[in-house]
């Protein structure tokens, strides 16, 4: 060959211009797949298996939970039962516990009441600020 | 055209910002998220959970909480094991004694669930000594607010 063509010189360099879109694609896709599990819910204390502590009549209220949803309530050993809907044993509770401040909620539900009553129940006393709740299964 | 003696040309603003380092600051905040992500220790259950006003965040380290699983049909589920009822408290008292008896259980009852299934899991619980309980619920809001 007469002369030697100059090599054309290849670019050393690929081109980064796009890496700042895929970092922010794939920033973007965890953002968005985050899911954060929240510990929350209704907390109680149970009591040890075999404490049972002698309480007298006077100082329980007796909420007795039907598989309807609907609540029976007895003050104490009162013969006089109360038909109730759940929303208004937030306002039974206040006025209960304003007259007696070691009054202790006795929640009976029955075995075929669903889950979600109790649960509505004991909503209701804890927005009553009711710290002395027993739940029991109601015994046929 | 108005011309000041002495009058340098203005030189033009720079029209752009060096973005040279924007992919440093997305790499970064891409590895923090990669290094922050926790991913799921156990399956998903098919679960309503029920409704209640008096929801609260449970403040407790997640690696003392366990959580129970009462599906429906009443069967029981802990750590992606399924469970008979009298055998829950055999499960539940190691992890318990291992978390030093700070452990919480986070009772995730169906909203559906007969009450009686519910009630054998407290009983199982209470033998195996872990008294710290809290029924899972999602918040209600409350349509109207009562004025106390």
């Amino acid at each position: 060959m007469a002369f030697m063509r100059k090599k054309s010189r290849v670019s050393g360099e690929i081109p980064t211009s796009a890496m700042a879109d895929i970092a922010f694609l794939l920033l973007i896709f965890f953002l968005v797949t985050t899911v954060f599990d929240e510990e929350k819910g209704l907390q109680v204390v149970l009591p040890d298996a075999q404490s049972e502590i002698a309480v007298s009549q006077e100082n329980l209220l007796h909420l007795t939970i039907q598989p309807t949803g609907t609540v029976l309530v007895q003050r104490g050993a009162s013969p006089e039962v109360q038909t109730v809907s759940v929303s208004q044993i937030e306002a039974i509770w206040r006025a209960e516990a304003a007259n007696n401040e070691n009054l202790i909620a006795a929640v009976q539900t029955h075995p075929e009441a669903p889950h979600r009553h109790m649960i509505a129940v004991l909503d209701q006393l804890q927005l009553a600020n009711a710290d002395r709740i027993s739940l029991q299964l109601l015994e046929e | 055209m108005i011309r000041a003696g002495g009058l340098k040309r203005k030189s033009k603003p720079a029209s752009e910002i060096p973005s040279s380092s924007l992919a440093d600051m997305a790499f970064l905040l891409l590895i923090f998220f990669m290094v922050t992500t926790t991913f799921r220790k156990e399956q998903s259950r098919i679960w309503d959970a029920p409704l209640a006003d008096a929801t609260q965040k449970l403040e407790v380290k997640r690696r003392d909480v366990l959580h129970v699983f009462v599906e429906r049909d009443g069967s029981i589920f802990i750590n992606d094991m399924l469970v008979p009822t009298d055998q829950v408290s055999d499960v539940v008292a190691p992890i318990y004694e291992e978390s030093e008896r700070r452990l919480v259980i986070s009772l995730r009852a169906d909203r559906d669930v007969p009450y009686v299934y519910v009630d054998a899991v407290q009983k199982e619980l209470q033998e195996a000594g872990a008294v710290r309980v809290a029924f899972y619920t999602e918040l209600e809001q409350r349509v109207t607010a009562t004025i106390q």
